[in-house]
């Protein structure tokens, strides 16, 4: 079985725990609880008939109470940032956390814009698009309490890894 | 000893475990014991030894770390951060990994750390909520205020204003309240009500939330009646002491509404109850004192220290450092760049002074230093140059973008200016206010020239305001002539201010002032009704002749400048083909879409559009292909020695050629010899404006003048 390293990374409150716990569980919770250091899920998923074994680094969002840790980013095999799309300021920090992770790891990373149940207050131009698009392999619109596209996002990273097995380190 | 020691293991909620293997992570629990050990590492009973693996990811992964400690020679450890585990049983553990390096020892710590995780999460959660819940009112606090600006500056019979206000304030999260110029409430919203009730025995008579607030920023802001009297805005932290119950720390933004005679015909107020906030950082005194953003000493912890500096009685300058237009730095780079900046900003500072000496973050754009014991002026001098050394270093975003800020510093001695922290505080504002006239970066010790020379200008303001009230002011016409047709074909207005006491007061020693205080709104629409009537009167003595008139950059940005235009072009029923606009290239360059808006709009009713001052600004032409433009006119500098110096003659043909390549005319401004008229006839310039022909002059005269259109000899010959 493959196992695969997964960080969840982004600003504070952007639903990072909810995505993974959507994912994981399959529930959510309206409660906003925050995140202190890092917990690991496990999630078993099968694609194209082969067996692939997420391992989720939920790390607790950056803002001034809590810095980027480099250290938590080795041997991921991907990244999901995660934005929020009520705050325009959670994508600049998003962008930002990226631009650090980029420095210490090639993998490939996912743009999430989340809570895409509720009205947006930002949205990207197609500029902005058509730049991001060079920086994240793929994008997301979803939402953690309705389940939108959660599934699919994480599906469609194991796709992309498999198809790369050399970045894997972790495979056993 | 050993069962001592594992008690006190036990009660730490420890577990230790020696390694035997750093390279495959076998390990054994040689101390603690716990129902939470067992279930971390279930492989650990009956003290066997066990090898960490992935189920135990995090601290699987911290083994790379451990590993390089392990493998030194010195003692050591490192910590691995705190991190959630969750065990076969579903249970959540909560743990933090210490590897350690100990007489050629190697140990891995694990410690239950619940208790830690459990303050964390509280303290983390609130301050975290904190930041989202600011992050709205921020956003709301900036639409609100713009939409009340607009409603407000709205003319008064155009609708309910009130009732307008009311249904855009009530649902706002937070108070808002809303007063004429002399703070008298117009009107206050739920919010405002709920958050300054006090209980009822408390008094008889409710108190407004209005006068609350104003009696706190009296009492508590030594800068406030510099404030109300520059009609400035101000945001920052009050605290409400009600006894016997009500303690209440309050975020307060206060902004003026002003007219167009810049007097505040109201005042927005916006106030936040942060009790909560002061009470988290209060849990922990360094925070209580600490700006969290800058990590420099707060507000509070500034207002103490110079208290106990001034108990002490020792002398020393305060010293105020204002970053100038920190707001538009905002605008342009984002908050975030904002925030990074003040950090290194106060960093900067910081590393300048003297261990002895003390700096504080006072305001959102405002640092406030003590130099201990220095006495002398000169001395002082010396250690705020070394302050503008560092400040005038290349600031860079995070996207490696250079840029630059300036600085307002007042400085005021003690004992020497003043004795009370209020006096201080309030001479060095107005002394880094008085500085900040320039955008360059200034220092200010305070003087009574200080106080007085702030007293000057508002008393030129207050005259400003009469004469716009009593029409001193007085357009005086200097004529453009065509080289072509040899006639005057437009003339320039000027403005001139019949002073009752002073006389004739020319431009430079008002429009300055009239620009910062925004009274330049209202003498530029005054200029252009009167460009217009001259227009008219002009026509009417059967004179078709173009009236230019000078735009400052508060008209250009100005929204209703436009609509003015138009409806002062239709009052007098004028050609609009008979009004040209002037505008400098800074105007051009500084608001580029807003003036390319007004232009292209100018142009489509038929009106001209000049560039003034040409060639005395910016270098780069490219804006001139773009923007909507029918005339330049070069600078009169570069006309003085045009007979002699090479390179003005060489710089006048160029821009010829290149203002007729762009098919844009050429007028020359400041001709003044019948030389500098030849050069520039032989150059094809369209048209002259100068003293050769003549000085700006009154309506009658001017008329006079076309009517004779006897131009001297000499200049018909030159012509």
């Amino acid at each position: 079985m493959i196992q695969k390293k997964i960080c969840l990374l982004g600003a504070s409150s952007v639903g990072k725990t909810s995505l993974v716990k959507q994912f994981v569980e399959g529930i959510f919770s309206e409660k906003y609880q925050t995140t202190i250091g890092v917990k690991v899920d496990k999630k078993a998923l099968i694609v194209d008939d082969e067996k692939i074994n997420f391992m989720l680094w939920d790390i607790e969002g950056n803002d001034r109470y809590n810095v980027f840790e480099e250290r938590y980013l080795r041997g991921a095999a991907g990244l999901i940032i995660v934005v929020d799309q009520t705050r325009a300021s959670s994508l600049i920090e998003g962008l930002d956390i990226h631009t650090l992770a980029k420095q210490v790891t090639s993998c490939p990373a996912i743009l999430a814009i989340n809570k895409s149940d509720l009205p947006s207050t930002w949205h990207l131009s197609s500029q902005e698009q058509e730049a991001y698009n060079d920086l994240f392999s793929l994008q997301f619109n979803t939402s953690a309490k309705t389940g939108a596209q959660v599934e699919n996002m994480f599906l469609a990273l194991a796709e992309l890894l498999l198809k790369d097995k050399r970045n894997d380190v972790t495979t056993k | 000893m050993m069962s001592l020691l594992n008690n006190v293991i036990n009660a730490l909620e420890q577990a230790v475990l020696e390694v035997i293997d750093a390279t495959s992570g076998e390990v054994k629990l040689v101390a603690g014991e716990g129902k939470w050990i067992t279930e971390l590492f279930p492989a650990s009973k009956n003290q066997q030894s066990f090898i960490i693996n992935e189920n135990t990811a995090f601290l699987f992964d911290f083994l790379v770390d451990a590993r390089l400690v392990w493998q030194e020679q010195k003692d050591d450890k490192i910590r691995s951060g705190l991190w959630t585990e969750i065990t076969e049983n579903n249970s959540e553990l909560h743990l933090e990994a210490t590897a350690i390096k100990q007489q050629q020892k190697n140990l891995l710590l694990i410690t239950n750390q619940l208790e830690d995780y459990r303050f964390q999460q509280k303290t983390k959660q609130l301050a975290r909520e904190i930041l989202l819940s600011n992050d709205r009112l921020f956003l709301q606090n900036e639409y609100l205020q713009t939409r009340l600006q607009s409603i407000l500056k709205r003319p008064p019979e155009q609708d309910n204003i009130v009732l307008t206000l009311t249904k855009v304030i009530e649902n706002a999260e937070f108070a808002v309240i809303i007063t004429k110029g002399n703070f008298a409430p117009i009107i206050e919203n739920s919010a405002a009500l709920s958050l300054f009730e006090q209980c009822s025995y408390t008094s008889s008579l409710p108190i407004r939330p209005v006068d609350i607030i104003t009696k706190l920023m009296k009492n508590q802001l030594p800068e406030f009646e510099r404030i109300v009297a520059t009609k400035s805005s101000w945001e920052g932290e009050l605290c409400w002491i009600s006894p016997p119950s009500t303690l209440k720390w309050l975020k307060v933004g206060l902004y003026p509404v002003k007219n167009k005679l810049n007097e505040p015909e109201s005042w927005i107020i916006f106030v936040n109850d942060i009790s909560t906030i002061k009470h988290l950082v209060q849990r922990n005194e360094k925070l209580a004192l600490e700006d969290m953003l800058t990590k420099l000493p707060n507000r509070f912890s500034f207002w103490q220290t110079l208290e106990q500096q001034i108990a002490a009685n020792r002398c020393f300058y305060l010293v105020y450092v204002d970053i100038n237009e920190f707001r538009r730095h905002n605008e342009f780079y984002g908050h975030l760049e904002g925030d990074k900046l003040l950090i290194e900003f106060g960093q900067r500072i910081k590393n300048t002074i003297k261990e002895s000496d003390f700096i504080a973050r006072v305001g959102g754009d405002e640092f406030a230093i003590i130099l201990s014991n220095v006495a002398d002026q000169s001395s002082c001098e010396q250690a705020i140059l070394r302050i503008f050394d560092t400040i005038n270093k290349t600031f860079k975003t995070n996207k490696s973008e250079s840029f630059h800020v300036s600085v307002s510093i007042g400085a005021a001695s003690f004992p020497n200016d003043a004795r009370s922290v209020e006096e201080l505080m309030k001479f060095v504002d107005l002394s880094a206010y008085n500085g900040k006239k320039n955008k360059r970066n200034s220092l200010q010790f305070y003087s009574q020239s200080i106080k007085d020379a702030s007293h000057q200008i508002i008393k030129i303001e207050q005259e400003l305001r009469h004469a716009i009230r009593n029409e001193e002011f007085e357009l005086y016409l200097q004529p453009i002539i065509d080289l072509k047709t040899r006639t005057i074909t437009k003339a320039e207005a000027l403005i001139r201010w019949n002073h009752p006491e002073k006389g004739l007061v020319s431009p430079d020693q008002f429009i300055e002032i009239a620009e910062k205080s925004d009274l330049i709104i209202a003498i530029g629409e005054w200029v252009i009704h009167r460009a217009c009537q001259l227009v008219k009167e002009i026509n009417h003595q059967g004179f078709n002749i173009k009236i230019s008139v000078n735009l400052s950059p508060s008209q250009v940005i100005d929204a209703n400048l436009f609509s003015y235009l138009r409806k002062c072009i239709i009052d007098f029923q004028i050609e609009p083909a008979l009004l040209e606009l002037e505008v400098t290239e800074g105007v051009l360059v500084d608001d580029y879409s807003t003036a390319r808006k007004l232009l292209s709009n100018a142009r489509t009713i038929g009106m001209t559009v000049s560039v003034d001052d040409f060639g005395t600004g910016y270098s780069s032409l490219a804006y001139l292909k773009k923007l909507p433009l029918d005339f330049l006119k070069i600078d009169r500098s570069f006309i003085k020695d045009i007979v002699n110096d090479e390179n003005d003659k060489a710089i006048v043909k160029a821009v010829i050629a290149m203002a007729h390549n762009l098919n844009l005319s050429v007028t020359t401004e400041g001709v003044e010899t019948e030389e500098q008229l030849k050069f520039l006839i032989t150059n094809s310039c369209n048209s002259v404006q100068g003293y050769l022909f003549s000085r700006p002059i009154q309506l009658d005269a001017f008329i006079k003048l076309i009517d004779e259109q006897t131009l001297p000899d000499n200049i018909n010959n030159a012509l």
